[in-house]
């Protein structure tokens, strides 16, 4: 509740404009060669005639496209199979430390292995956005399991429900708080393996739009790039904070 | 042919590991009738309830329900927890939670809303339905537990400290109100307190448990006439005799 009050919000833009005053007077000041830091309006400038004129918007839609792809299918994937391996203690005695293995691997790591099984495409991107992005969710899923309370689990069976229903009556709806918390944490993952996915397959995208910007000496499209890449991740937080507080009403 | 028991325990025993905690429990309770369970903190009045709720099997001896042995729960069996924060679903809201016994037994959805609306009626919630668990007040909660454990229809309502946790002005009214609930359906209620008048008060029979390990020391008939009042009963020559022979009683236990 507190955490969007006006305040809040009216201290996180001024902390915006700071960082933007600072860039301001760092290229002003040229303390850093305009080559490798315009000026915040040159890059403003670019970004506009980008969306406007070139080819920034589709380039935007398409890193989108592939983040929000991904990291919906590996919810997906999390929460089901999450829920069949929480619902049941050996299932998670068995399978955690697997787990516990495979998650600190760096997505990077496995990049070279989707590339060998799906090729230099937009389904080996997709395979790495989904493998870096099914852990958070995986494991919360898991771990919203595995800590229901036990009276619950008694309420369950004092009316005999089927483990289908206390799937989905009781285990799942008690792992909401995990799953959302592990879907936000696993949406920046998505961005980052999206844009890496795209710069390695050369496909079309904000990464790499902005890879030629600097290979090409075009700082303020550069920074364009740089700065819509994290406004999408500042706009997607944002949409999934107000989502959450609407789907944990009843946590307050 | 006699008629089954409601509830029958027969030799029940029932350690954890090599911990006995409850011997040779001999207890009957015939269907419709009230019967209050007292003891100690530890006597294992719980494990009791628990056992006969079909949660936890005896070590040695049988539970029977009319007759048949328990061997896993039923829904003619109801449960009240002392705990209601943790027996409710939070994230349903009071309507939900009513309906949740109504789901598992299969009632068709477009008969449920009727039936749950009667029953928050009926234990004085009709104007919260739509408030979270987590929204209401502690006799608030507990009364949506008991609203949900009717909806199932028990024929059995087993009570562990329910009113434990309440103010005595809310303990008192709901005292008033599942004794008017349980009277319009002839439910049996195998019902757990610590408090001599509590059982008293509510019950058709008080049974006595002594601890470590807990086994039945005193069985005891209530001749109180009904309806009970919370200010003729409570001043009955025979509640005031009663009270103080259980009192005696606990402190020998005790002792
Ligand atoms: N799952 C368990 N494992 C081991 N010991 C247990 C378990 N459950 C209960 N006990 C023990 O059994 C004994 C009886 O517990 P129980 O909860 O039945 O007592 P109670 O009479 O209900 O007490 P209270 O009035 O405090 O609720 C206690 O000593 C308790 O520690
Ligand atoms: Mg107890």
């Amino acid at each position: 509740m507190k955490r969007f009050r006006v305040l809040d919000i009216v201290l996180g833009i001024l902390g915006l404009l700071t960082l933007l005053w600072i860039w301001h007077l760092v290229t002003m000041l040229e303390l850093i060669p305009r080559v490798f830091l315009p000026s915040p309006a040159a890059t403003i400038a670019a970004l506009e005639w980008g969306l406007v004129n070139g080819d920034l918007l589709p380039q935007t839609l398409a890193t989108i496209n592939r983040m929000i792809q991904g990291w919906l299918l590996a919810s997906l994937v999390a929460i089901a199979v999450g829920s069949l391996i929480g619902v049941s203690a050996i299932a998670r005695a068995y399978i955690q430390p697997t787990l516990e293995f495979l998650r600190p691997l760096p997505a990077s790591a496995i990049i070279p292995v989707a590339i060998s099984i799906f090729g230099l495409n937009s389904s080996m991107v997709l395979g790495v956005v989904v493998f870096g992005a099914v852990w958070p969710t995986l494991l919360g899923t898991i771990h919203g399991f595995a800590h229901v309370e036990p009276r619950l689990v008694e309420v369950s069976r004092l009316l005999q429900m089927s483990r289908w229903e206390f799937i989905y009556k009781i285990g799942l709806p008690n792992a909401v708080p995990d799953i959302l918390a592990g879907m936000r944490l696993s949406l920046t993952v998505a961005l980052i393996l999206a844009v890496v996915g795209e710069l390695l397959t050369a496909q079309e995208g904000l990464g790499t739009a902005v890879l030629h910007a600097a290979r090409s000496y075009r700082a303020a499209d550069l920074y364009a790039g740089i700065l819509l890449l994290g406004l999408i991740g500042l706009v997607s937080n944002y949409g999934l904070a107000i989502a959450d507080k609407r789907i944990l009403a009843w946590k307050n | 042919m006699a008629q089954n028991a409601a509830i029958e325990l027969k030799d029940v025993s029932l350690s954890f590991g090599s911990n006995e905690i409850l011997t040779g429990i001999d207890m009957s309770v015939e269907p419709g009738e009230f019967v209050c369970v007292i003891g100690a903190s530890g006597s294992g009045k719980t494990t009791l309830l628990r056992m006969i709720a079909g949660l936890l099997p005896p070590t040695t001896g049988a539970v029977l329900l009319h007759g048949k042995a328990v061997r896993s729960p039923t829904r003619r069996v109801a449960v009240v927890f002392q705990d209601y924060g943790r027996a409710l679903l939070p994230w349903r809201r009071a309507y939900a939670n009513v309906s949740l016994p109504l789901e598992a037994s299969g009632m068709p959805a477009n008969q449920r809303p009727a039936r749950i609306r009667q029953l928050l009626a009926k234990v004085g919630l009709a104007n919260h339905e739509d408030k979270f668990p987590g929204q209401l007040s502690g006799g608030m909660q507990q009364r949506l537990q008991i609203a949900r454990s009717l909806a199932q229809e028990p024929d059995t309502l087993l009570m562990d400290e329910p009113f434990g946790a309440l103010d005595a002005m809310t303990r008192q009214t709901l005292q008033d109100e599942v004794l008017r609930l349980v009277a319009e359906r002839k439910t049996t209620v195998f019902f757990v307190t610590h408090d001599i008048e509590e059982a008293l008060y509510l019950g058709d029979r008080v049974v006595a448990l002594d601890s470590n390990p807990g086994r039945v020391a005193y069985d005891i008939k209530v001749p109180l006439p009904r309806p009970r009042d919370q200010l003729t009963t409570r001043e009955h020559p025979e509640f005031l005799r009663l009270r103080r022979e259980m009192f005696e009683i606990m402190n020998k236990i005790h002792a």
